[in-house]
């Protein structure tokens, strides 16, 4: 496993958006305060820009900009700064041959699962499953969620802890963290994108699925051999779950739980991850320590 | 497509020799099928065989099917009614053992000459990898079915290599057969004749969009997101070499792109002999969230590396015609700019 470099003061960030469309003014907070911590901001052509459809421009922009960042030896860390939908499209063109060279912090979530499983599983590298630029503004700057990703950009060892939750399943486990969108995880099955998740701990979120759906979705992990060999399993927020006009019959801590019942390894629910609001900066492939009691859950980045 | 059209085409024999003289253009070469296992192909029904009308998804209630139940035998099939019709457990035709159970003795019964999945809904996969198809393998059965359905046709057609059929369920038999559309009288109908060995041949106008070119290969495919809900596991299909179909309903079009960009990574597009898009309910996109690209950019764009046939619009999907296809049955389809045809080997 590979540890991008921590950030020090000075050093530069740059802001792209390699799927959705985000209105400049909306990553302000943000790129003020990158600076107010001491970071140079380096804006991407996609954050704003003249796109006037879904997408933060089309594939060929998408894809030179975030390739620009990734080869720019002054870049240190790349903030997505929304997910939405799109590196689904360049995630095969991308040329990694510099970044793993010289290995930089890859921040977001959500569409941007893509882009970090597919390191993982090709590279081995460490990125960050963190709050983007939306999540600085209204204050969110000073709250805990993206105080968390400074602190990972640092080279704080990341740490956090949470209530238990009535179907929690106690045990410990030492693994690499690996995980993100469970819609993304699905969507990359069978792909070159797929990480494998065996002895691994695996945190999932989604946002605005259907119950049956979220069940399906789960079935597939299972049926291709990622829910088996679990060292633990972490669940965040499942946020504006719909239902079906026939009531599905079982909520998202039942359906996870029923699809996992014959394996022994701990299981969270509600932690700090997700499209909720409650987010917090996890390094993939990164090993931690996961330890789930009666009381509480904690999550902690090892030595390596 | 025109319905008149496919009506008067309907049972007329094989449309390739009216192309003999208007070559399609660009030239395409269909690629040669690799050798793939032997298929199995389940005895046609007769009259007096029997049909067993089984739940593995959804719930429907007995008085739900008795349309289809009066038409199929109205056909001179028997019907057998599986215990999970009028079984409910909320969305499910029964819980998960109740339709294991249920599809496992409709496989096992010798007596049974068909399955036909009373509807489809969501809920296969719960029971896919608790079936014993040792007896579907000595004693092949059609399936019938779409939709959710679409795991158990793509488990039997990669692990078993024996056909199904690809179609309508009970619950689209109109309640009033006299005033249904003539599109879904004829897509119902088309399952009788699937089911008796007709050999299956459709013929569609053609859409601004085709592809043209012609293909061997065997049909697969089904509903798209169930077929990427399938990716990684046993019941994947490899589809080199054959003529995929698929269709969908309720995404979006970001969902509808994400998903055949999903084909593509998986190399379920690369090696393929044909493409027939069927239909594509599309989910209308959130106000400021407009995606720019209709179905037709979405597939062009993906398609544009390879040469293979192309066709939209094909009569297969959630709407009233929507046609049974054999499911793994080698067929031939010519994309041509006046007329697309898929016909049965």
């Amino acid at each position: 496993m590979t540890l991008p470099p921590s950030l020090r003061p000075g050093d530069t960030i740059a802001i792209v958006c390699p799927a959705g469309y985000m209105p400049r003014e909306r990553a302000q907070t943000c790129i003020d305060t990158l600076q107010q911590w001491g970071y140079a901001v380096k804006i991407g052509p996609t954050l704003g820009g003249t796109s006037e459809n879904y997408f933060s421009g089309n594939d060929d922009e998408r894809l030179a900009d975030l390739q620009a960042a990734l080869d720019d030896q002054d870049v240190r860390a790349i903030l997505c700064g929304r997910g939405g939908y799109g590196l689904s499209r360049i995630i095969d063109r991308i040329d990694f041959t510099r970044f793993r060279q010289s290995t930089k912090w890859i921040i977001g979530y959500s569409d941007v699962t893509v882009l970090h499983s597919h390191i993982e599983a090709n590279f081995n590298i460490a990125t960050l499953h963190a709050p983007m630029a939306a999540a600085f503004a209204d204050d969110g700057a000073k709250g805990p969620y993206v105080q968390s990703l400074r602190q990972a950009l640092v080279g704080d060892k990341t740490a956090y802890n949470c209530p238990s939750h009535p179907f929690n399943r106690v045990g410990q486990a030492i693994a690499p963290l690996t995980g993100g969108n469970l819609a993304l995880l699905t969507h990359l099955a069978g792909s070159s994108s797929a990480v494998r998740t065996e002895g691994k701990i695996l945190f999932l979120e989604d946002v605005g699925e259907y119950l049956y759906n979220i069940d399906r979705m789960l079935r597939q992990l299972k049926r291709s051999g990622q829910l088996d060999r679990l060292a633990g399993l972490l669940l965040g927020s499942f946020s504006e779950l719909k239902d079906t006009t026939r009531p599905f019959g079982a909520t998202v801590e039942e359906i996870i739980l029923d699809c996992i019942k014959e394996y022994g390894y701990p299981v969270a629910f509600g932690f700090p991850v997700g499209h909720d609001g409650a987010n917090v900066a996890l390094k993939t492939s990164v090993l931690y320590e996961l330890k789930v009691t009666t009381g509480q859950t904690f999550l902690s980045e090892e030595d390596y | 497509m025109n319905r008149k059209n496919f009506l008067s085409l309907l049972g007329i024999g094989a449309v390739e020799s009216a192309f003999a003289t208007n070559p399609v253009h660009p030239p395409f070469t269909a690629r040669k099928e690799t050798p793939s296992p032997i298929l199995l192909i389940p005895p046609y029904l007769r009259p007096g065989d029997t049909i067993g009308i089984t739940c593995p998804a959804g719930n429907i209630t007995l008085k739900e099917i008795q349309p289809a139940i009066q038409q199929i035998e109205g056909w001179g099939f028997h019907i057998k009614i599986g215990d999970t019709v009028g079984k409910k457990d909320f969305t499910f035709g029964g819980t998960d053992a109740e339709r294991l159970t249920d599809f496992q003795q409709m496989l096992d019964d010798p007596a049974v000459n068909a399955i036909l999945c009373a509807r489809g809904g969501y809920g296969a996969v719960h029971i896919v990898d608790g079936l014993n198809f040792s007896s579907l393998l000595q004693h092949p059965k059609w399936i019938i079915g779409f939709s959710d359905i679409t795991v158990l046709l793509c488990h039997i057609h990669t692990n078993l290599h024996i056909t199904s059929i690809h179609s309508k369920m009970c619950n689209s038999f109109p309640d009033d057969w006299s005033k249904a559309e003539p599109v879904q009288v004829a897509s119902i109908l088309s399952i009788r004749q699937a089911l008796t060995g007709e050999k299956m041949q459709y013929t569609v106008p053609p859409q601004q969009y085709n592809r043209t070119g012609s293909a061997e290969g065997q049909l697969v495919g089904g509903n798209l997101k169930t077929i990427e809900s399938l990716a990684g596991t046993v019941s994947d299909i490899d589809t080199s070499g054959k003529i995929l179909f698929v269709e969908d309903t309720g995404e979006y079009l970001y969902s509808i792109d994400r998903m055949f960009w999903h084909l593509q990574r998986t190399g379920k597009l690369d090696r393929l002999a044909g493409l027939i898009i069927g239909g594509f309910k599309v989910k209308p996109d959130d106000p400021g969230d407009e995606f720019g690209r209709t179905l037709y950019d979405i597939v062009t764009d993906r398609v544009k590396p390879y040469s293979y046939p192309v066709c939209f619009n094909f009569p297969v999907g959630h709407q009233l015609e929507n046609y049974a296809l054999k499911y793994g049955v080698p067929h031939t389809l010519i994309v041509h700019p006046d007329q697309v045809s898929l016909a049965e080997k």
